[in-house]
C-alpha cells in the first residue's frame, strides 16, 4: 500500500517528467539515492541539481549505497548547483532552463550514454529569484522537450515549504507523481518504505497502538529482493511488542538474506535484549550516544 | 532481580517493600490510550532529573510504559503512575482499577492474524529485565498496582538486569504475566 503516491521511484522510464513531493531531508536523500542509482544501473548520464553542497550531497549517496566514485571519475555522474544550469545570475527563464535540459540528453546521448536522468531540487524557486513566475511554463515545456528524448527528469518539491497552489499548479504538468510509500505517518510516528538501500524507516516513537502498519511495513521489507536496511536511527522509543515484531522480521529476512538493523541505542538494546545481534546475518548498529 | 506477586496485599495503604518509604511523588499522572506518548515524556524528563544516565532513563521509560499499557489493554483502559524518587531509588508504580486477567488467558486482544504477532505478556517480561525488582499486588477493592524499582545506586545504575553476583537468567521471567 503506497498511499499518496502513484508511482514508486524504482518505477520511473526513460522519458519521465516526475514530480517528487517530500516532507523531510531524509525522505528526499533516500528517493534521490534510489533515483540516481537506478540511472547509473541503466548507463544513463544523471545529473542532480542541488544548492545544497553538492559534494556533500555525493557523499550521502556513497552512504546509501551508490557507486559514486566511479560514476564521477567516469563522466556518468554530476552534481552541481542550479546557478549556471537551470538559473543565470540568479534569474530564471524557462525557455533557457529547458534548453539547458535539452543540451545535456543531446550530451549525454553524443557520449555514449543510453540517455539522462536529472534531479532536479526545486528549493531554489522558494528564494527570491526573478522570473520564478514562469515556474509553471518550465514545467510544462520540459515535458514537450522531453517526449521522445531519452531523458527524465525528477522535479523534488518540500511538501513543507511549497505552497499547495504553487504544487497543484506544477502537479498537472508532470506524467507522474512519486513520494516514498507510507505506511503511517502522524506527529509521533513515520513508517516508511526505503529505497536505498532497500528496507524501511521507522522515525519517531513505535508502541502496540502501531502494530498493524508496522506488521505491514515488515511483511514488505522481508518480501523485498535482496539484503534488507532498517533504519531505526531516529526511532527514539520501540516498545516490547513492537521490539519483537521488528526482531521477528529480522530473523525471518536473515534466514536467506542479510539483514543490517540500524539503531539508536535505547531500541539497540532492546533487541539485544531479544538476542536479535547474535543471528546469523543480522548486524546491529548503533548510533553513538546522542 | 526480583519478580514478587503478592494477590492478597492491599496497595497503596501500607508502604510495602517496592515502594521507598515516605518518598515524595516526583510525578503522578493519570493515563489512558492515547495520552502513552505524553506519559512517556513526563517519565523520561523525571527519570533523568533523579539523575539516572540516558541508558537507564530509557530503561525507567520502557517499564513505565509496559506497566501503563498492560493497564490499557488488559485493565480498566486507563490507570495511574506515580514515580517515586528516594535516595537510593527510583520506584514506577502504576496502578488502575480494571478486572485482573490471569496471564497468557485469552487470545491477543488484537491483531489476531497479524502477519507478525509477538508473544503475549512479553511487556511484563521486558520491566522484570530491565527493572531491579518488580511487584504486583491486588488490593480488596480490586485495584492492580505493579511497581518496578530502580536502584540509584551508581555501581548498579546503567546494568540491565539483577544486582550483582545474582544470575541474570534467574527469574528472568516475572511471576505476574499480563493481566
Amino acid at each position: 500500500m503506497a498511499a499518496g503516491a502513484s508511482a514508486q521511484v524504482t518505477e520511473l522510464g526513460v522519458d519521465d517528467h516526475a514530480c517528487l513531493t517530500f516532507g523531510e531531508p531524509e525522505e528526499l536523500l533516500d528517493l534521490t539515492a534510489a533515483f540516481v542509482r537506478d540511472g547509473l544501473a541503466g548507463g544513463l548520464r544523471v545529473v542532480w541539481l542541488s544548492d545544497e553542497a553538492p559534494q556533500a550531497g555525493v557523499a550521502e549517496l556513497a552512504r546509501r549505497g551508490v557507486a559514486v566514485g566511479s560514476a564521477v571519475a567516469a563522466g556518468q555522474l554530476d552534481a552541481s548547483g542550479c546557478e549556471g544550469r537551470l538559473l543565470s545570475g540568479q534569474s530564471f527563464r524557462a525557455d533557457a532552463a529547458v534548453a539547458w535540459v535539452s543540451r545535456q540528453a543531446a550530451a549525454a546521448r553524443e557520449a555514449g550514454f543510453a540517455g539522462l536522468r536529472v534531479a532536479v531540487d526545486m528549493s531554489w524557486a522558494l528564494r527570491p529569484v526573478t522570473g520564478i513566475e514562469e515556474l509553471p511554463r518550465f514545467e510544462e515545456d520540459l515535458a514537450a522537450a522531453l517526449d521522445g528524448a531519452a531523458a527524465s527528469v525528477l522535479c523534488q518539491y518540500d511538501r513543507g515549504r511549497f505552497d499547495p497552489v504553487t504544487l497543484a499548479s506544477v502537479a498537472g504538468f508532470h506524467t507522474r507523481s512519486v513520494a516514498a510509500a507510507t505506511y503511517h505517518a502522524d506527529a509521533v510516528l513515520r513508517i516508511c518504505r526505503q529505497y536505498a538501500p532497500p528496507g524501511i524507516r521507522i522515525a519517531g516513537e513505535i508502541d502496540y497502538q502501531a502494530e498493524e502498519p508496522l506488521a505491514l511495513a515488515l511483511a514488505e521489507a522481508v518480501r523485498l529482493d535482496g539484503d534488507v536496511v532498517m533504519n531505526l536511527e531516529a526511532l527514539m522509543f520501540a516498545d516490547a511488542r513492537c521490539t519483537a515484531m521488528i526482531a521477528d522480521a529480522a530473523r525471518t529476512i536473515a534466514g536467506s538474506r542479510v539483514v543490517r538493523l540500524r539503531c539508536a541505542p535505547g531500541v539497540a538494546a532492546g533487541l539485544d535484549r531479544l538476542g536479535v545481534a547474535g543471528v546469523p546475518r543480522v548486524t546491529v548498529v548503533t548510533a553513538g550516544d546522542r | 532481580m526480583t519478580a514478587e506477586q503478592s494477590q492478597s496485599e492491599p496497595a497503596g495503604a501500607v508502604a510495602g517493600p517496592d515502594e521507598p518509604r515516605a518518598a515524595p511523588a516526583a510525578l503522578e499522572q493519570d493515563f489512558d490510550g492515547g495520552s502513552l506518548y505524553a506519559l512517556r515524556a513526563a517519565v523520561a524528563a523525571h527519570a533523568a532529573a533523579a539523575g539516572l544516565p540516558p541508558a537507564r532513563v530509557y530503561d525507567v521509560v520502557a517499564a513505565a510504559h509496559e506497566l501503563a499499557a498492560n493497564a490499557v489493554r488488559h485493565g480498566a483502559g486507563r490507570g495511574r503512575l506515580r514515580l517515586l524518587a528516594g535516595s537510593a531509588e527510583l520506584a514506577c508504580q502504576v496502578s488502575d482499577d480494571g478486572p485482573a486477567t490471569p496471564a497468557g488467558n485469552g487470545p491477543p486482544p488484537s491483531m489476531p492474524d497479524a502477519p507478525w504477532p509477538s508473544e503475549h505478556g512479553h511487556g511484563l517480561w521486558l520491566v522484570g529485565q530491565v527493572a531491579d525488582q518488580l511487584t504486583v499486588s491486588r488490593s480488596p477493592a480490586g485495584t492492580t498496582t505493579a511497581t518496578a524499582t530502580f536502584t540509584l545506586t551508581p555501581a548498579i545504575a546503567g546494568v540491565s538486569g539483577g544486582p550483582p553476583g545474582q544470575d541474570p537468567t534467574e527469574d528472568a521471567l516475572p511471576a505476574a504475566g499480563d493481566r
